[in-house]
């Protein structure tokens, strides 16, 4: 029986693993992508007002202050963070089928592509905040003396300002990959059978209830060596401050 | 002819005007001070000289050449900032030193990376920056990193830093102001020593009796304009304008 659910619940571990590597492959870069998005400073009307004939009203002035991007970033990133992954996963999986009448989620591993969407979407919106930080972080005297040592904008980012951006980024990263690992227990709201899923089968077709317990081992095994990684990371980077 | 000509400099942030019409100019080899109260403009106006800023009027001529002219917008160029901005050294209050780099690393980092364009090798250049932390006294401190380093010894490792690439004109921020008071003496120390082998510098300084001491030239700022420039003597000990005279008792009150 012992291996029967070891078995099971490592195809479960399985899933909950693709999931969880697939959301770092795609929510790491799309996170940078985001803060960038979110720090733009572009602002499309400032030139066409100001410098009209006309002095601006206040609407027209306002307007020459919007960053368009930044705030649709902002916004977008607001709403994600503001509700739960749970209720993003059934939109993302039910939503096209309900309300345009088309699942295009009715293929092999439909639901396992939905549920990935729906994390990397949702956990991007996390790595760019925590980006952000680290980028703002950085002090701009750090820039502006790699400036007027005559350095050019690229030799400043990769010489100068990217380590302390890694460094500045590797504890909060960690923690929200960390929370990444138990929340792909998630997946099973449309029925992936991940972790949990698979030890709870048990209690409903055996009466017993140790493999659901059982599942905690896997959790702690990966995040334990995540935090060895992790550790390693930062033991390397402590080197400067 | 002088080494820096400064005609007319003007600089607004928004609304308000932080420097009015100042005109200034150095000979080679010779240190200039400038003093003022906090918010009279003397950071931002090293940091014209440092194309941190961009002046909204006036030239900057190093060397008889228009580095920098607001009317003229070919002298203006992103690509050709960079070079420009060799002309000038800054040592920041807050030194800004790279916390990832030793600090001999930190003297020649820019140096290798201008290698090919100055025609230098790896060698010469680490040797360079040696004889730069032995000039600065700090022979023994060339693998440490700047949080292993006390603040004087940060200052000093900025000052070689800048000096690596041998600036026409090596401009200091108020450099001991992050300092203790202990701490002050070994930094005005090497500026001193700078000033006996006739670097060109600009000083900005809260400290009255090494401005006078050290410097050729002192300049009072106030509100953005220059109230009064001379020699230091005259200016510091004998002001002609009761704003410098205001704002130096207030000094002498304090210290
Ligand atoms: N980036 C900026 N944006 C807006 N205002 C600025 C900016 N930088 C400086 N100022 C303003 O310009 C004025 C001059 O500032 P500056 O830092 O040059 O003074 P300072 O003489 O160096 O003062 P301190 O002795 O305190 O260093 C101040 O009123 C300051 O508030
Ligand atoms: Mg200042």
């Amino acid at each position: 029986m012992f291996w029967t659910v070891t078995l099971s619940l490592l195809k479960g571990f399985g899933a909950a693993t693709e999931l969880f590597f697939l959301t770092l492959l795609l929510g790491l870069p799309l996170g940078l992508v985001v803060a960038f998005g979110s720090m733009s400073k572009f602002q499309p009307f400032r030139r066409w007002i100001l410098y009209r004939k006309k002095a601006p009203g206040k609407f027209l002035q306002a307007l020459a202050q919007l960053r368009p991007i930044s705030a649709l970033t902002n916004i977008i990133v607001w709403i994600i963070r503001g509700t739960p992954l749970m209720l993003q996963i059934i939109i993302i999986f039910y939503g096209p089928g309900l309300w345009f009448d088309n699942n295009i989620w009715a293929f092999g591993n439909g639901r396992m592509a939905a549920c990935t969407l729906a994390f990397v979407i949702n956990y991007a919106c996390y790595f760019s905040v925590i980006y952000r930080g680290g980028i703002e972080g950085v002090p701009v005297g750090q820039r502006e003396a790699g400036e007027v040592l005559g350095m050019t904008k690229r030799q400043i980012f990769f010489k100068v300002t990217l380590l302390q951006m890694v460094k500045r980024v590797v504890p909060p990263l960690s923690n929200e990959i960390i929370t990444l690992v138990k929340d792909t227990s998630l997946a099973r709201i449309i029925a992936i059978t991940e972790l949990i899923k698979a030890g709870e089968a048990y209690m409903k077709s055996n009466g017993i209830t140790w493999p659901l317990f059982y599942t905690a081992v896997f959790y702690l095994i990966f995040v334990g060596i995540l935090t060895l990684l992790f550790n390693f990371v930062e033991r390397k980077l402590s080197y400067f401050r | 002819m002088a080494i820096l000509e400064v005609q007319n400099i003007e600089k607004h942030f928004g609304s308000t005007k932080v420097l009015t019409d100042i005109s200034f100019s150095l000979e080679e080899g010779q240190a200039l001070s400038i003093i003022g109260s906090s918010g009279s403009g003397k950071t931002t106006l090293l940091r014209c000289l440092n194309f941190l800023e961009k002046p909204d009027k006036g030239r900057i001529c190093v060397r008889g050449k228009v580095l920098f002219d607001a009317g003229d917008p070919s002298t203006q160029l992103e690509g050709e900032i960079r070079k420009k901005r060799l002309h000038f050294g800054l040592v920041f209050q807050s030194f800004n030193l790279f916390p990832q780099y030793t600090a001999l690393q930190n003297i020649t980092l820019a140096r290798e990376l201008q290698a090919r364009e100055r025609g230098e090798t790896k060698a010469q250049i680490e040797a360079a920056g040696r004889e730069l932390l032995s000039q600065m006294g700090l022979s023994d401190r060339a693998d440490h990193y700047p949080h292993q380093l006390s603040g004087g010894q940060q200052q000093r490792v900025a000052i070689a830093r800048a000096l690596a690439l041998q600036p026409d004109i090596l401009c200091f921020d108020e450099p001991t102001s992050a300092l203790d008071p202990e701490l002050t003496g070994e930094v005005l120390r090497v500026i001193r020593n700078l000033a006996e082998k006739k670097t060109t510098m600009i000083i900005v300084t809260h400290e009255m009796a090494f401005a006078r001491d050290v410097a050729d030239q002192v300049i009072f700022m106030d509100e953005g304009i220059i109230v009064e420039q001379g020699d230091p003597h005259k200016v510091i000990d004998h002001p002609k304008e009761d704003r410098t005279r205001q704002f130096l008792s207030r000094y002498t009150e304090r210290n």
